[in-house]
């Protein structure tokens, strides 16, 4: 299996040159320039000309393609057009936010879309349970997290007065103090600080999570009823097993594969998901930045981020496929 | 089995949620202590630098003016801040030689930078204004400058600047406002390229900190000149969603907003909720310009029919109902000096269409692609003209684009007219210099960004006579005259006047200024934000 993950790792590096080249030519092809999309309506021509030297952008594409290449290779994604900051920086402090978004509203998904799923294949066209489940999926579907994100605002914070309306909580404090031990020497801090992160990702993670759950609960669905007609399941019900033993221990398992690789691109879906997310909700992260990077022409912000997006899927895709081994011992890798 | 692992499972969820409910039902620091403290939550947009030499955007201009200021100020005058005059601010008083091309300044003395930065002096007055004029990279006001041929320190408390030639508006160039703007000269050495995030003045706030895409704190100064704010601290929240704005101002999250555009609704729910909009004019002028260059519109009887096409007051109406903007009465707006009402062909689409029959299109025309910005108010205000433009017979056939590419294109000349906005120096040169002097006319051939898109050359000869006029009355009447001109020649139609406004919860905060245009906009904010006050 190691060997596996080692040739997979070695197989993206030319994905994630192919990614980079991808973004750095798009960025320009695209119609706009940067230094009008930051001097804005007030730029005059000497003004653009200066900035355009100033950012290094006179300079022919190839030289400047060959200095982004070997940058990134050194990991140093050059610094923001607009602000300044070094992009690495930058990328450091905002992609935590964005991870733990992602993985809270694949948490919530999960916990909701699964077992919603498998209870509307298990009680198929049952009007009290199939048919509630799948109209609130579709709700779920048809429902733009923007929209959702609003209400939850207005009832939960604005009304409720129970959540937060902004910001990501101090992520930065907890990820310090798990990095200096202080975690450990006052627990108590710490807990109130990871407190605080969820108290404002609850609402976020609830809405992104929510309408991925939509779509996890079809295909949990799906998958079940596809599974439960298979002539092992048969068996298992002819040999007097009791319903519970078939279905937890038989059927559940075979239907993790396919739900493993839908969860694999969950991941990417719930990475653009973000994007929304984090506008509706004010929390600082990547996916927020990556929109307004390409809406500014910020080149080396649009290009860091969308490489750290790149290697976050190649990632999440090789750890579901060594799960597929863990959870269907049938699977091998050499 | 089956069980133990649900009961594990409950355990393990409870003790999850248990420190999620310990922060939902404890007090809300930040609301506590918002109320020992004076602190002021602002919701806009994140600066894009906090060098108030390097930037245009909107809420960067709007943040500078809580930390900077300049040698002069704009007046405040029976309880208004004025447009275009100016008054002693760093400095104590200036003459000017008899030709007009030297001013000397006296600074006031015992001005202090931030943060210890020790006290202004004229090095740093020079140092403010060469790096602009010298092109630092990325500072981006050195055209408004370019009057100036040196700066020099006479002694501590002196500035000199000698100008190429006579500059009737040499005073509202360093007032204040983008480039006139003091910065500590040992702050910039220090800091260099990281300056931007270090941001040293001499206004009554001092900078903080920062944390990207959360907010910018900054708190009052204790040694500012007027005396140091009520306010003791404030936090700059980056919000970009004017939804959640509006929720933030109800639940009391944020006692100012800087909203992206006041719609109706919006002003409607700030009302509602027992909130203000602050107005400040003249704020931006959404006008179309028309390439007269460019067939068909190269012929004037094609532009008044354009112009006789559109329903100037439909169009503001239905964007800005009643008192969120004013229709627009000339091409150089009100509060801009040498502003004379101008007049415009009617809406009468009848007439258009018989104008288009005698230029020789009786069946119309087709326009394609159009090009046109997604953001802010380009699409709206385009699809309202569409509209109009297609029952004279003009059918624009619009290409919705991000707004870099609208720039890009506009520049290029695709469009054969080109809705645009703006602020500028509130004085017709620096105005009618931008969008009608025959140099700034755009040209991809030659790389000229300009933004005369109407490509006139029609009042260039004023421009320049005016720019060497030193008395007031025949500048005014140049200007006039340009408008005249203009109006003439059919060559712009402008729509609305739009303020910069602010929604305010007047329980919490006041300003001594009246809501309704009670102060000038050139920061699209508020000009003295150390008059703002907590009121509970």
């Amino acid at each position: 299996m190691f060997q596996y993950a080692l040739r997979r790792l070695v197989v993206a590096i030319p994905m994630l040159l192919g990614a980079m080249s991808i973004v750095f030519f798009a960025m320009r092809i695209l119609p706009g320039d940067p230094c009008v999309a930051m001097m804005g309506d007030q730029a005059t021509t000497e003004a653009l000309a200066d900035c355009t030297r100033n950012l290094g952008l006179q300079r022919p594409l190839a030289v400047q393609y060959a200095d982004y290449l070997w940058r990134s290779v050194q990991f140093d994604f050059g610094k923001s057009f607009r602000h300044g900051y070094p992009v690495n920086e930058y990328i450091i402090r905002m992609f935590p936010h964005t991870l733990i978004l992602v993985l809270a509203s694949a948490i919530v998904a999960a916990l909701v879309g699964i077992p919603t799923g498998i209870l509307s294949a298990l009680k198929r066209r049952s009007p009290l349970i199939d048919y509630p489940i799948r109209i609130i999926a579709l709700l779920g579907l048809s429902m733009p997290v923007f929209w959702l994100g609003i209400l939850l605002l207005i009832v939960f914070s604005l009304r409720l007065d129970l959540f937060p309306l902004i910001g990501g909580g101090d992520l930065d404090a907890v990820i310090a103090m798990l990095g200096s031990g202080e975690a450990f020497r006052y627990p108590g801090d710490f807990l109130a600080a990871v407190g605080d992160v969820l108290h404002h990702l609850a609402l976020p993670a609830f809405a992104l999570g929510f309408t991925l759950a939509a779509t996890v609960s079809r295909l949990s669905r799906s998958a079940m009823l596809e599974v439960v007609s298979q002539d092992y399941i048969r068996t298992a019900r002819a040999k007097g097993q009791i319903e519970r033993a078939v279905i937890y221990k038989h059927a559940l398992r075979n239907m993790m594969v396919p739900l493993l690789t839908i969860i694999g691109l969950f991941v990417a879906i719930a990475l653009t998901g973000t994007v929304l997310t984090e506008t509706v909700f004010t929390r600082p992260g990547l996916g927020k930045m990556l929109v307004d990077a390409i809406g500014s022409r910020d080149y080396p912000l649009a290009q860091g981020a969308i490489t750290v997006f790149t290697m976050t899927i190649i990632a999440v895709n090789l750890v579901v496929d060594l799960l597929y081994a863990v959870v269907d011992p049938r699977i091998t890798y050499r | 089995m089956q069980r133990r692992i649900w009961t594990r499972i409950a355990i393990a969820a409870v003790a999850a949620i248990l420190p999620v409910l310990a922060v939902v039902l404890a007090p809300d620091p930040p609301a506590a202590e918002a109320q020992r403290k004076k602190v002021l939550n602002i919701a806009a947009k994140e600066p894009d630098t906090l060098d108030p030499h390097m930037s245009i955007l909107g809420q960067t201009q709007s943040i500078k003016r809580f930390m900077y200021r300049g040698l002069t100020r704009f007046a405040i005058k029976d309880g208004k801040v004025t447009t275009a005059e100016v008054e002693p601010d760093l400095a104590e008083s200036w003459t000017t030689s008899a030709e007009g091309t030297i001013w000397t300044f006296k600074l006031k003395k015992g001005i202090q930078f931030h943060k210890g930065f020790g006290e202004m002096t004229a090095e740093d007055v020079k140092f403010s204004f060469d790096r602009q004029i010298q092109r630092t990279p990325g500072t981006r006001f050195a055209e408004v400058l370019e009057t100036i041929k040196s700066v020099e320190v006479l002694d501590p408390y002196t500035v000199q600047f000698q100008l190429k030639a006579f500059d009737p508006i040499f005073l509202l160039r360093v007032v204040g406002y983008q480039a006139g703007y003091i910065v500590s000269k040992k702050a910039v050495e220090k800091h260099g390229e990281q300056y931007k995030w270090n941001p040293i003045g001499t206004g009554p706030f001092q900078f903080e900190r920062h944390s990207p895409r959360d907010k910018i704190v900054m708190k009052a100064f204790d040694k500012y000149q007027g005396g140091r704010p009520q306010i003791d601290e404030i936090n700059w929240f980056d919000v970009p969603e004017d939804a959640t704005k509006l929720i933030g101002l109800e639940k009391g999250t944020f006692d100012l907003l800087y909203p992206e555009a006041v719609t109706a609704d919006f002003a409607d729910q700030v009302k509602k909720m027992g909130a203000v909009i602050d107005r400040r004019g003249p704020g931006g002028q959404e006008r179309f310009y028309i390439n007269m260059t460019k067939p068909p519109f190269d012929d004037i009887r094609v532009r008044k029919a354009f112009m006789h096409a559109i329903d100037r007051k439909a169009i503001k109406e239905t964007m800005y109902p009643g008192g969120l903007a004013r229709l627009a009465s000339s091409c150089l707006p009100p509060g801009y000096f040498g502003h004379v009402p101008m007049t415009f062909p009617e809406h009468d689409p009848e007439l258009a269409k018989k104008l288009l029959a005698e230029a020789g299109h009786p069946n119309g025309l087709t326009i394609k692609p159009y090009f046109i910005s997604k953001s802010f108010f380009y699409p709206k205000v385009l699809t309202l003209a569409q509209e109009q433009l297609k029952k004279v017979g003009i059918n624009v056939e619009l290409q919705v684009v991000e707004h870099a590419t609208y720039h890009e294109n506009i520049r290029k000349n695709l469009n054969p007219f080109v809705l645009y906005g703006g602020t500028r120096i509130t004085d017709a040169d620096p105005w009618l210099s931008l969008f009608f002097d025959g140099s700034e006319i755009p040209n991809p051939a030659t790389g000229n960004k300009g933004t005369n898109f109407a490509h006139y050359k029609g009042i260039d000869d004023l421009l320049a006579k005016g720019r060497v006029e030193r008395d007031v009355k025949k500048r005014a009447a140049i200007y006039a005259e340009a408008q005249k001109r203009i109006e003439r020649d059919l060559i712009c139609l402008p729509i609305s006047d739009v303020p910069s406004q602010w929604a305010r919860n007047p329980k919490r905060v006041s300003t001594p200024f009246d809501p309704e245009y009670g102060e000038f906009a050139l920061h699209y904010s508020y000009n003295y934000p150390e008059l703002l006050k907590i009121v509970n």
